[in-house]
């Protein structure tokens, strides 16, 4: 409550104190009041005094917590604002000279080099490129985050299919069995509105990060179902799982736990999972638990 | 005799091509011009947009490679002089933004390509080279063109609709910006990638696999058959490209 809230609550309080000290010492004579009243009259009188208190008083913390959410809100928002033209800022003070490091190793090249040069200017090459491949990704995280989304009517079941096989053909989960559960009773999968080709690359992200942190022997299964308003798409693995401190951070940029060292990645795949479930109006959450696995889940409003 | 003619015409362009790069960063200027020179182009570098308006005068540049933000007048400005006052030297711009929106309005003001920083030397010479064959002096670019036509295949850019012997035809939003790209630029090897960067924005490996969805789309609504095509042809193991002739139309 704000000073003034205070002020007026304890104002009735303050008078009466007053008027009572004021009537004790200043008054010769503390003259008694008696009054008179029917019982209806004042069943009538204290309950419309009560409800207006309660209802004064609820409008008060309406309000109260209304202003408190919109400062989170714009809180939230400058966060993000920040966050953003930061992202900018680095990526337009890095392209420049990345630009010139490119064109001056492959000038380098063009001339046939030394055994131990060449290989010299090709690892720096390679480092160049993945500098530059960051730049280039986050550049696109957050054009995504600005950019709208197309909607057009998408059949996730069809979709979800379609991910799962090209998952299933890559060397990166070779030995994982890996198993999608659409429901068929007592309907199938509702349709939603949106990017297939966004979305597409989303749910690829999560079975593309859930193969990264399982072993061979381990199970990647990918469910959906509607829950009556959403559908619910769950990548659950029985991979390393994530320490319970890591699992609010796991969705933020160039985040990179301490089970994800040595595992190659941009830090980049999750958060873009998120800024392309959110842009369709969706959320994402986790639960994990160390050595036993994650279930990641992706909730999209149905159709 | 008329295609050996032109092949002659255009390899001696090629290897006389004169280049203007325009950036105000020495650093890059200082590698990438000599990266040209050698590549087969003559090369004149400008610092800055004022610079490049009177170069283009002076030196009359046949392509010209520009940098967007400089000091004084930035690319987007020059582009804009130049095609106000009728000048429709190709121009490639070094974007500095990310964003298919930004990237599509450079195109829509008669940007020949754009390619984004940092980028790859190589590919920029295979731009350069791409451009220069398919440009006709003097000529507005196809990229500007409201109405193109191949066959029976008519596309609306500015109603963003396309027809197919005067019957409209039923396409996904992205399968017809992927229309657009492909046939405001024919007989161009497009990759996969760049196709995806263009057109998607996003370049991630499973984004391969999107192309090609959205491909099957436009060939079966095209009735293009992709063993014997009249549009899209496949090029194995690189990517597409589109072929028959492409005309402008009212």
């Amino acid at each position: 409550m704000k000073w003034w809230g205070w002020v007026l609550a304890l104002l009735p309080a303050g008078a009466g104190i007053l008027i009572a000290i004021l009537a004790t010492n200043e008054f010769t004579a503390n003259p008694t009041l008696y009054l008179r009243g029917n019982l209806a009259a004042l069943a009538f009188l204290g309950g419309v005094i009560i409800s207006g208190m309660i209802i004064a008083s609820a409008q008060f913390w309406i309000r109260s917590q209304r202003r408190h959410k919109k400062e989170i809100q714009a809180v939230q928002k400058q966060a993000s604002e920040d966050r953003r033209q930061f992202l900018q800022r680095l990526d337009h003070e890095l392209k420049n000279p990345l630009t010139a490091i490119q064109a001056g190793l492959t000038n380098l090249t063009i001339e046939p080099l030394a055994d131990h040069l060449a290989e010299e200017v090709s690892a720096v090459q390679t480092q160049v490129q993945r500098i530059s491949r960051l730049v280039a990704d986050l550049r696109k995280l957050a054009a995504l985050e600005r950019a709208p989304v197309e909607k057009v009517v998408v059949n996730m079941a069809d979709l979800l299919t379609d991910v799962v096989s090209a998952v299933k053909d890559q060397p990166s989960t070779k030995e994982r069995q890996i198993t999608l559960i659409l429901p068929h009773a007592p309907w199938p999968l509702p349709d939603i509105e949106g990017d297939p080709d966004l979305l597409l690359l989303a749910i690829h992200n999560l079975l593309d990060n859930a193969a990264k942190f399982t072993t061979p022997g381990d199970t990647i299964e990918v469910r959906a179902f509607d829950d009556g308003s959403d559908i619910v798409i769950e990548v659950a693995d029985t991979g390393a799982g994530i320490p319970q401190t890591e699992i609010a951070q796991v969705w933020e940029e160039l985040y990179r736990g301490e089970r994800a060292r040595g595992v190659p990645g941009s830090g980049l795949g999750l958060p873009l999972v998120r800024a392309i479930i959110e842009k369709h109006g969706g959320s994402v959450e986790l639960r994990s638990r160390p050595d036993q696995g994650t279930v990641f889940s992706v909730h999209l409003p149905a159709k | 005799m008329l295609p050996r003619r032109t092949l002659v015409y255009n390899l001696t362009m090629e290897a006389k091509a004169k280049l203007l790069l325009v950036d105000d960063e020495i650093a890059i200027t200082d590698r990438l011009a000599p990266f040209l020179s050698r590549a087969g182009f003559e090369v004149k570098v400008a610092a800055d947009g004022e610079a490049a308006l009177q170069e283009t005068i002076s030196y009359a540049p046949d392509l010209i490679v520009l940098d967007v933000l400089m000091p004084r007048l930035n690319g987007r400005e020059v582009l804009r002089q130049l095609r106000q006052k009728g000048d429709w030297t190709p121009i490639i711009l070094l974007t500095q933004v990310g964003e298919s929106g930004e990237r599509a309005m450079a195109l829509m003001e008669g940007a020949d390509d754009y390619i984004n920083k940092p980028f790859d030397p190589n590919e920029l010479v295979a731009r350069i080279k791409t451009i220069l064959r398919r440009s006709s002096p003097g000529q507005p670019p196809l990229t500007l063109a409201e109405r193109l036509k191949c066959g029976d295949l008519v596309v609306d850019r500015t109603r963003r609709r396309a027809y197919l012997d005067a019957v409209e035809i039923d396409l996904s939003p992205k399968a017809m910006s992927l229309l657009e790209y492909l046939i405001t630029h024919p007989d161009e090897l497009l990759s996969r990638e760049r196709l995806l960067d263009a057109v998607w924005g996003w370049d991630y490996p499973i984004g391969t696999r999107t192309v090609d969805t959205r491909i099957a789309e436009l060939r079966r609504v095209l009735g293009d058959d992709p063993g014997d095509p009249c549009y899209i042809e496949t090029i194995p193991g690189e990517g597409y490209r589109f072929i028959g002739k492409v005309e402008k139309t009212t």
